[in-house]
């Protein structure tokens, strides 16, 4: 659905280039989301042949524990099911949360589980969170011509960059979609015409205030999948707080031959590839008499929005939360994409940052990339900081002309000097 | 494989069966009533001249698969022979050869039936029957699988392939 959105914008762009598109060009919500669904379905069915050809059992059914080494699970039909095994791995992940304190939120609200499965487009829409899921799908919401809103309780993108978060919603905030900072919401009800009405307060003022919107799209965080499985019957450690599955480095609970990976997992980046990684790994000690363990660090990631945020490594408050500012040199740069001078698009928040250590070699610590193609730029890069690249390296390596990702190699004005980012001729 | 699908109709055998023409589904593209009465099976119905036809092409010689008991009875248990076509939504050539393979199946005005089944609704069916690409069409005749092709065929591959199944 970003890549619809994207669209939206490029078709927008392509008259500049000569090609004579009628204006204004109509979304169909429902062939996008058809689109979408076909594809999930078309992925289910492949995971479903995998596991058949790998001879691996499948059972569509819920289970939770009996003891530590048995697990019992019911069919729809009432059905019980016993298993035991050598070896249990946990990776049920989570869900999206509900607000617990607003009244009509279970009832009128929807979440990110539902949003690519309407068959009706949401409408006018409010999306409440600060997550990245939040704002990806204000994003793609906004970019196929939906009016939306982002009502956030304090700050954007938690535990990522702030500096890099800011300038994400400030590029969806000058692309039309409105955000209500600093608010809570406090009930949710159906008007007579069938729209939904949402009351808020801003934290600031203590003030009430109140919206009408078509759809409500709850994005404040989500749970881990641990309260059914019956865990204390196995003996497995959780986390109070957070309910999630407390494990080592090898993956292992509590218990020593039951494993948990993924988003059900304290302390791990909640990222897909990472489980994946994880489970491959511990699949290889289990049984392929290997001791490789998960490395949990340097691992790249992108957020989704409208203008595309990549990152691997630290962010800059991290790093002198680590080694304290004196020792960190930030090295900076706006620039302007190619593909966006011929259509005049705006490019201020296209913008990169390198995170390093002020000593000579000046390992990269993290490097930020905002612009488009976050994802595919940042990967390349990712590997470098991984082998425990320095500024000097990097610095070294040629750019491809014309490319965006050329600029990282570029970048020489660091924030300690003061000089202009905006300027940066050779 | 087979000598799994011998003893699925051995075992069904054993159970009372309903006649099929009461638990015949309406299609979603004809809507050819089959009366309650006296049997015949299914060319018998299709010719029937008490109801009113609404469209003629695929009548009853092609049915969406409802469940896995359904299945067990229209096409293991079948007399007459059936070709099942597994598909899905997300699949283009489905969409080809689903009514291409419907129009040659009532060109054997009976002889041959289709069975339709959408592997996302019934996925433990399909992999039962080791389907891996959609679409593919599987020929089953006395409860075993006789023939199968995956992908696209022309009008005339399609023929020649019913014929066979026929004998």
């Amino acid at each position: 659905m970003h890549q619809a959105a994207l669209l939206g914008g490029l078709i927008q762009d392509a008259s500049h280039y000569g090609w004579e598109v009628a204006h204004p060009i109509p979304h169909n919500w429902q062939k996008m989301a058809e689109a979408v669904q076909n594809h999930v379905k078309s992925l289910n069915w492949g995971h479903r042949v995998q596991l058949h050809d790998r001879k691996v059992k499948y059972f569509n059914i819920k289970a939770s524990f009996v003891n530590e080494h048995t697990v019992r699970g019911l069919t729809k039909a009432g059905k019980e099911t016993l298993l035991s095994a050598e070896h249990i791995v946990i990776a049920t992940g989570g869900r999206p949360k509900y607000p617990v304190h607003v009244d009509g939120a279970l009832e009128y609200g929807i979440t990110s589980d539902d949003i690519f499965w309407l068959k009706e487009s949401p409408g006018k829409t409010l999306v409440v969170g600060a997550s990245y899921v939040a704002l990806e799908c204000a994003g793609f919401l906004s970019g196929v011509g939906l009016d939306t809103t982002v009502m956030m309780r304090s700050i954007p993108l938690r535990g990522f960059d702030q500096q890099m978060a800011s300038l994400v919603t400030e590029h969806m905030a000058s692309h039309g979609i409105e955000f209500l900072q600093g608010c809570t919401p406090l009930r949710v009800g159906r008007l007579l015409d069938g729209r939904l009405q949402v009351t808020w307060q801003e934290h600031a003022s203590g003030k009430e205030d109140s919206g009408t919107f078509d759809t409500v799209l709850w994005a404040i965080g989500r749970v881990p999948e641990t309260r059914g499985l019956n865990l204390e019957k196995a003996g497995v450690r959780i986390n109070p707080d957070s309910q999630k599955i407390v494990v080592n480095a090898k993956e292992a609970t509590s218990i020593p031959h039951i494993y948990a990976i993924g988003d059900v997992v304290e302390g791990r980046p909640e990222l897909t590839p990472t489980a994946i990684m994880a489970g491959k790994l511990l699949a290889r000690r289990l049984f392929g008499g290997s001791s490789a363990l998960m490395e949990y660090d340097s691992v790249p990631t992108t957020v989704f929005t409208p203008l595309e945020y990549g990152c691997v490594g630290l962010s800059e408050e991290e790093a002198i939360t680590r080694h304290g500012q004196e020792h960190v040199e930030v090295y900076h740069s706006h620039y302007k994409p190619l593909e966006f001078t011929v259509p005049a698009r705006e490019a201020a928040q296209c913008y990169i940052k390198m995170v390093c250590l002020r000593e000579p070699p000046q390992l990269v610590l993290g490097l930020h990339f905002l612009g488009p193609n976050a994802g595919e730029v940042t990967q390349g890069f990712a590997l470098g900081i991984k082998c425990g690249a320095s500024y000097e390296q990097i610095r070294r390596t040629v750019g491809i002309h014309p490319t965006c990702a050329e600029e990282v190699p570029r970048l020489h004005i660091s924030k300690r000097s003061g000089l202009d980012p905006t300027v940066t001729g050779c | 494989m087979a000598q799994r699908l011998l003893l699925r109709r051995f075992l069904a055998s054993v159970i009372p069966r309903k006649p099929p023409q009461s638990r015949w589904a309406p299609l979603t593209s004809g809507a050819l009533q089959i009366p309650q009465g006296p049997p015949g099976g299914p060319a018998a119905a299709a010719r029937s001249p008490a109801q009113t036809i609404h469209t003629s092409r695929a009548c009853a010689t092609t049915f969406n698969v409802q469940d896995g008991p359904d299945f067990q009875d229209r096409v293991v248990n079948s007399e007459t022979p059936v070709v099942v076509d597994f598909h899905a939504q997300w699949c283009g050539p489905c969409k080809i050869l689903g009514p291409r393979l419907e129009k040659a199946v009532a060109k054997q005005h009976g002889k041959v039936l289709m069975a339709k089944v959408d592997i996302d609704d019934h996925t433990d069916l399909a992999i039962e029957y080791e389907v891996s690409a959609v679409p593919t069409v599987l020929a089953i005749k006395n409860g075993d699988v006789v023939d199968k092709f995956v992908g696209i065929k022309d009008e005339d591959q399609l023929e020649a392939f019913l014929k066979k199944l026929i004998g």
